[in-house]
């Protein structure tokens, strides 16, 4: 690997590891921050099994930069305080990345997300599946999210979701 | 039938909470309700376009294999072999024109025929494929939405849906020519019956979206129809009004046509619930898997004469509106777990809003009334043989 790759590599790994913090901290704010500020910033969650049968229906689908701002609203204010709180811990792992263009780069990632409802204590996985991510590159090499898919092999939800994957 | 001590109390707005939580009443539903003579919607032709598509589902418990023969003729079977009952189908859904089971690689048509078996010189004498095709229960189709029986005595259909016809087939688009958006599947820590006890009450109140979009519930009616208490809701649309807290008002946009009656609700006994609210088109078909725990599969349709352009919008309002992650529904979900969990404590649920008189029924109620789940409890007193105290 050329020195090049390795250092971009660090950084999509920063990328990942700052979007699983933002979501465990229930950072709404810092997860939006992730997000590259073009109106084209996009965020899908849905079951690979809609995916594989070219339905792109999902669990939650932000197809513009504003949709993402309001994602911010729903949690922040409009649920606040209707609903069992959980925890969650996001585990990440980049399986691979390549360049798309001049600013745009492609990435692909594991996860799988435990969840702790706060009255059970107990912990379950929520979900496991795959980011399909584009990256925006900026002028001075800064990466931002500007589509995310996560991509959920847990097409049965074992809940309702509250935050996003 | 087994029969199952509950005390039930005389008032019919009182419903006893170890209903929802007992395991031997729920192994008694299952045998009473869910095996027994009520009609479930198991999926809509449109999930299944073309000829060879299929779907399977299991109906608590009970497996289906709900497929388009190569003919176009939709039939149910059960997803099981007729040689030694190995489950014949494992995809969710796709397209074939037969089915193979691996055991012992018995082969099937779309028809549900046997087509081949190897070696059957050696099988019983007078062996005859013929007499061993799918086995299928009672089904029957209402606008494009498949029902299923497993009892021999259910009447037909259309005396089961009775007076909720008109509202399901309105919310059906009228004419039943849906296109198959996609899914949500997802787990409620509740019991079935919790899950489809949620009312007309709580939407103003429980959901803060209303409040904060200045949303204001329009004008509209709550009915029940037959001596099951479907539900059926009607009401006009109201659009947000005031400054709105999202900046992208497309989520809760009307594109349609007909604001006059824009929103519909059809809640079959037992577990099926539909909606048509904005531009989502609904149904959610639902399975108890245990006494608590019921699986939900929310299917989301655009109709056949959209352009792409209302079938992006759809998708968007689909997505982000009316589901377990939804702007206005993500509360109910929380809802239904908690309800279970209050449910094991003793007493009865009782309902207040929209009743007049405890020891009377009535079958027109008003949009926000909790009154309108009563007459479905009634008949599930009955048909589950729980007798009600004196008055
Ligand atoms: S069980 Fe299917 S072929 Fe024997
Ligand atoms: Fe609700």
């Amino acid at each position: 690997m050329m020195q090049a790759d390795i250092s971009l590599e660090a950084a999509l790994n920063a990328l990942l590891l700052a979007d699983a913090h933002a979501l465990d901290g229930k950072d709404m704010s810092g997860w939006l921050g992730n997000y590259a500020e073009e109106e084209a910033a996009s965020y899908y969650c849905r079951s690979a099994e809609n995916s594989e049968h070219g339905f792109a229906l999902g669990f939650m689908y932000d197809d513009c930069r504003s949709r993402l701002e309001d994602r911010v609203t729903f949690v922040n204010d409009i649920w606040a305080g209707t609903f069992q709180d959980y925890r969650t811990r996001h585990f990440v792992q980049l399986t691979s990345f390549d360049r798309i263009d001049a600013t745009t780069l492609g990435m692909r990632s594991n996860f799988s997300v435990f969840m702790t409802p706060k009255d059970t204590g107990i912990t379950q996985v929520l979900a496991a599946g795959q980011y399909l991510d584009s990256v925006r590159q900026g002028k001075n090499g800064e990466l931002k999210l500007l589509s995310r898919r996560a991509e959920l092999d847990t097409s049965v939800l074992p809940r309702y979701l509250v935050y996003p994957i | 039938m087994t029969d199952i001590k509950l005390s039930w109390p005389k008032n019919y707005n009182e419903i006893p909470k170890e209903a929802f939580v007992r395991e031997d009443i729920y192994a008694e539903e299952v045998k009473r309700i869910f095996h027994g003579t009520e009609w479930h919607p198991v999926a809509h032709e449109s999930e299944l376009p073309n000829p060879g598509d299929f779907k399977t589902y299991r109906l608590a418990g009970v497996p289906l294999l709900i497929g388009r023969d190569v003919d176009g003729v939709v039939r149910v079977f059960y997803n099981a072999c007729s040689h030694r009952g190995n489950q014949l189908e494992t995809a969710v859904m796709g397209n074939k024109t037969e089915f193979e089971c691996p055991y012992h690689r018995w082969l099937f048509d779309s028809k549900g025929d046997l087509v081949g078996c190897p070696n059957p010189r050696e099988f019983l004498p007078g062996f005859n494929k013929a007499d061993y095709p799918l086995a299928q229960p009672r089904f029957d189709i209402f606008f494009g939405l498949i029902f299923v029986t497993i009892s021999a005595e259910t009447e037909a259909l259309l005396d089961y849906l009775g007076d909720s016809q008109n509202c399901l087939r309105e919310l059906l688009a009228g004419d039943g020519r849906l296109k198959l958006l996609g899914y949500q599947k997802v787990r409620y820590d509740t019991n079935w019956k919790s899950y489809t006890d949620n009312d007309g009450y709580h939407a103003p109140l429980l959901h803060q979206a209303f409040k904060m979009l200045n949303w204001q519930g329009g004008k509209g009616r709550q009915y029940t129809a037959t001596h099951r208490g479907h539900i059926c809701f009607e009401s006009a649309l109201s659009v947000a009004t005031g400054p709105s807290v999202l900046k992208d008002k497309s989520l809760i946009e009307f594109k349609g046509q007909d604001p006059a009656v824009g929103s519909r609700i059809v809640s079959l006994f037992p577990t099926f619930v539909s909606t048509k609210h904005l531009d989502v088109i609904n149904l959610r078909f639902a399975t108890p898997i245990d006494a608590e725990t019921v699986e939900v599969h929310y299917a989301y349709f655009a109709h056949q004469d959209d352009d792409e352009e209302m079938v992006r919008h759809r998708l968007r309002q689909s997505s982000n509106l009316l589901g377990p992650c939804g702007l206005i529904s993500m509360e109910d979900a929380s809802v239904f777990h908690r309800i279970h969990i209050g449910n094991h404590t003793p007493g009865s649920a009782i309902f207040q809003k929209g009743v007049h008189d405890p020891l009377k029924l009535e079958s027109e109620f008003l949009q926000n009334d909790e009154s309108g789940n009563l007459p479905r409890w009634e008949y599930y007193r009955s048909v589950m043989g729980f007798k009600r105290a004196a008055a």
